[in-house]
């Protein structure tokens, strides 16, 4: 009992393996048998349809000896490759029509045959007897190839069975593969639709903000255009007032006199220099910028622009209420949105009146810091008021209003966080409100506000500059500053003597100069040269004193004075290695 | 059992060049071959349901006019049926067509009486130039014929595709 328990268990597993074998190769018989008897069964089926089909066919062709239209049918048969011979017999089983492959005999009368299928010597037999509403016409018979296709197919199972099993784990396989790779495809695709839709999205942005660049530009434009007028008759008054005081100067000889006509000559020009620097510093196309400011100092420095913009009738008054809190804004756009806001009541007021900006912080909420812009004008119909911030609205006669103003003041209240509301009634004058939120940062370190006692930094400078007149007066300024110089007319020439003497504590140049290489190019040449150089860049031109800021050499707005040319001085830094007084 | 259809007249027509008096021999297997497709022609052709009387009624094939068959198209029929009913054979004279299933026109019988009868009027190029529903004519020396499916349509009859298909024409089909 224990000897056959363990020659069990020692021969278990290989039994249980031969056992499932055996099991599978009588399964396969089976499954062959019963699949050679379906095989043979579907055959028969398959000849039987078609010779109904045939005997259907050919009826009327028999019944009216139409031996031409029978042959027709019969010969269709031989596109099943199985059919070895088909014919069709008359009534009185005499052959009408027929066709045999090679080997095959057709006897020309047949044995009377009924409906009959018949396998016999691997051959299958049908006969289909042609009838037709009810008359008996003839017979359809077929010969086909009964056994050998179902062998071939028998043996060929096992054969197919390999061959699928292993065709099926190629398909697999592929499947997978092939699903790999277009995953992979897809992928690919993906990125590459993103990477286009990224490129849109960045030129789509790059297209706002050059919309919005230009949007700006043209809302400057719009308000220097504004200010031309009056501005040109402030400086013909300056001009009036200094060429008159030369004049003087020229005939009197009373010291006293002489002093008094220098200092409102000094005045004047000190309003013309200031009025110009506005001007340029709107006109000047520069990108957003936000800088932590004291609004209420940016308010007043603007007096004077305001004062002089509008006319003579209009009455400016600022009051600024201090404390103020900080705030971060765009400078350039803040000053555009008051002389926008002081424009517009400048319009409203055509026969004078009085305009009141006051800068205080909100009462409720120190958050915010809120300017007033109120006039005494014509005021507005609420309809009006709706519409006031929207781009291209106004009411002014062509050529007069763009609608540009207040959508920029808008604008700019949206994207500096803040908001700027309107309160009016027609004929009782309109009061603008805009209100800016406040910042925790620090305010900026303020250069101009406290210009350094100018530094007694003696040295060597080269100065280059094109005009005689300009040159001398800046080399009266240099020598006062501590400065020795030399001068050179063009920038190639001053690029020479840089070369060829070693050694100057300062370049001062002149942005637009004849000749191949204008100011700022040599300023570029020389820090190449000498990246510690000091360089201080001058010019009138707003256009370069944009792309000499951009560059990031001090400069000099034309007209300057001795504390602007200290400062940009001090601004280019000592040369390094040089030992300058403390 | 009908004799054997498959009437070749082209052996005989040669027999009718060779010798005159084969030509009622000629004629008379032209009469068989005839005789043997009206009673086909009912296997091929549906009636109306009011055509019959009752199922299993008879079906007639009617000789109107002259008869040129004799005894062939009795034996033609003898024995036949065509979907169910028995084929009987009926000479009409120069009388109406009512009742008959299919009519051979002989000579000496005109039309006009069968017109609305569900009735498949056969005729012959042998006697006229008029054509029934269906028209036999000689060519190649063998026997083959027209069809002129508005006239069966108008009767009423539906003519198998089998027959159409073996039309030297098929006129006023739709
Ligand atoms: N202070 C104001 N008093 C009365 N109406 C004003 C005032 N400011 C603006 N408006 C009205 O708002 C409109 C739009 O102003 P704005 O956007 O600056 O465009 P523009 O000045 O070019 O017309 C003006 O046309 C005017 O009707
Ligand atoms: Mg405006």
């Amino acid at each position: 009992m224990n000897r056959l328990r363990r020659t069990l268990a020692g021969i278990g597993l290989p039994i249980l393996a031969v056992g499932s074998l055996a099991l599978l190769l009588a399964v396969a018989a089976v499954v062959f048998l019963l699949n050679e008897q379906a095989v043979r069964r579907d055959l028969a089926r398959e000849a039987g349809a078609q010779a109904d089909l045939l005997a259907s066919a050919v009826s009327g062709a028999l019944a009216f000896d139409d031996q031409t239209a029978a042959q027709d049918y019969v010969d269709a048969v031989q596109v099943n490759p199985n059919v070895l011979a088909a014919a069709i017999y008359d009534q009185n089983n005499r052959l009408v029509a027929s066709y045999a492959r090679g080997g095959e005999t057709i006897p020309p009368v047949a044995t009377p045959r009924d409906h009959t299928t018949q396998f016999l010597d691997g051959r299958l037999y049908v006969v289909r007897p042609v009838t037709q509403g009810g008359q008996r016409l003839g017979t359809a018979r077929l010969r086909l190839v009964g056994k050998p296709l179902a062998q071939q197919r028998t043996q060929g199972v096992g054969l197919f069975l390999v061959v699928a099993l292993s065709a099926l784990l190629m398909t697999v396989l592929a499947v997978g593969q092939a699903a790999l790779k277009r995953a992979n495809r897809q992928l690919a695709a993906r990125a590459e639709e993103l990477a286009g839709a990224n490129a849109q999205l960045h030129e789509q942005m790059a297209e706002r903000e050059r919309a919005e660049e230009a949007l700006r530009q043209s809302q400057k434009l719009e308000a220097v255009g504004r200010l031309t007028g009056g501005v040109a008759h402030d400086f013909n008054n300056l001009l009036m007032v200094v060429s008159s005081a030369a004049d003087m100067l020229q005939r009197s000889d009373d010291p006293k006199r002489r002093e008094a006509l220098i200092a409102g000559m000094r005045q004047a020009v000190e309003r013309g220099s200031g009025l110009t620097r506005q001007l340029l510093a709107f006109s000047r196309r520069k990108p957003l910028k936000s800088a932590v400011v004291d609004v209420g100092e940016q308010v007043e420095r603007m007096r004077i622009l305001l004062e002089r913009s509008l006319r003579e009738d209009i009455r400016v008054s600022i009051d600024v209420q201090r404390p103020l809190r900080p705030v971060e804004l765009d400078v350039g756009e803040l000053e555009l949105a008051l002389l926008n806001l002081a424009v517009n009541a400048r319009d409203a007021m055509p026969d004078g009146g009085e305009l009141t900006i006051t800068v205080f912080s909100e009462p409720t909420n120190d958050e915010r810091i809120c300017i007033r812009v109120a006039d005494t004008g014509v005021g507005m119909s609420p309809a009006v008021q709706s519409r006031v911030f929207e781009p291209f609205f106004t009411t002014k006669e062509v050529g007069r209003g763009t609608g540009l103003g207040l959508s920029q003041v808008y604008g700019f209240a949206r994207s500096s966080g803040g908001d700027v509301t309107v309160q009016s009634e027609e004929g009782r004058g309109a009061v603008f409100t805009l209100c800016l939120p406040t910042t925790d940062k620090a305010l900026a370190a303020e250069v101009s506000a406290a210009p350094p006692a100018a530094p007694r930094a003696r040295g060597r400078a080269l100065l280059v500059e094109d005009d005689d007149g300009v040159a001398a007066g800046i080399g009266h300024m240099l020598r006062d500053l501590g400065y020795t110089y030399v001068r050179a007319c063009a920038a190639d020439e001053a690029l020479k003597m840089f070369d060829g003497s070693d050694l100057y504590d300062l370049v001062i140049s002149d942005m637009v100069m004849p000749g191949p290489m204008n100011g700022l190019a040599l300023a570029r040449e020389i820090r190449n040269r000498r990246p510690d150089q000091p360089i201080v860049l001058s010019t009138g031109f707003s256009e370069a004193a944009a792309a000499a800021g951009e560059a990031g050499f001090p400069l000099l707005t034309k007209p300057y004075g001795i504390p602007e040319l200290a400062e940009a001085i001090h601004a280019a830094g000592p040369r390094r290695g040089t030992v300058t007084e403390a | 059992m009908i004799s054997r259809g498959a009437f070749r007249v082209k052996a005989l027509a040669l027999a009718l060049c060779l010798a005159h008096s084969a030509a009622v021999a000629n004629t008379h297997l032209e009469q068989a071959v005839k005789a043997n497709y009206l009673v086909r022609f009912t296997a091929f052709v549906e009636w109306p349901t009011a055509a019959f009387p009752a199922d299993g009624s008879p079906l007639h094939i009617c000789v109107a006019g002259a008869d040129p068959f004799g005894q062939t198209l009795d034996r033609a029929a003898q024995g036949q049926t065509a979907w169910g009913h028995p084929i009987t054979v009926r000479r009409v004279g120069s009388e109406s067509l009512r009742g008959c299933h299919v009519a051979y026109l002989g000579r000496g019988y005109s039309l006009t009486a069968a017109t609305n009868l569900p009735v498949l009027t056969v005729t012959d190029a042998d006697v006229s130039g008029h054509r029934g529903a269906v028209h036999f004519v000689v060519v190649n020396s063998r026997v083959r014929f027209h069809i002129d499916q508005g006239q069966s349509q108008r009767a009423g009859l539906r003519i198998s595709s089998r027959l159409l298909n073996l039309a030297l024409s098929v006129r006023g089909a739709r």
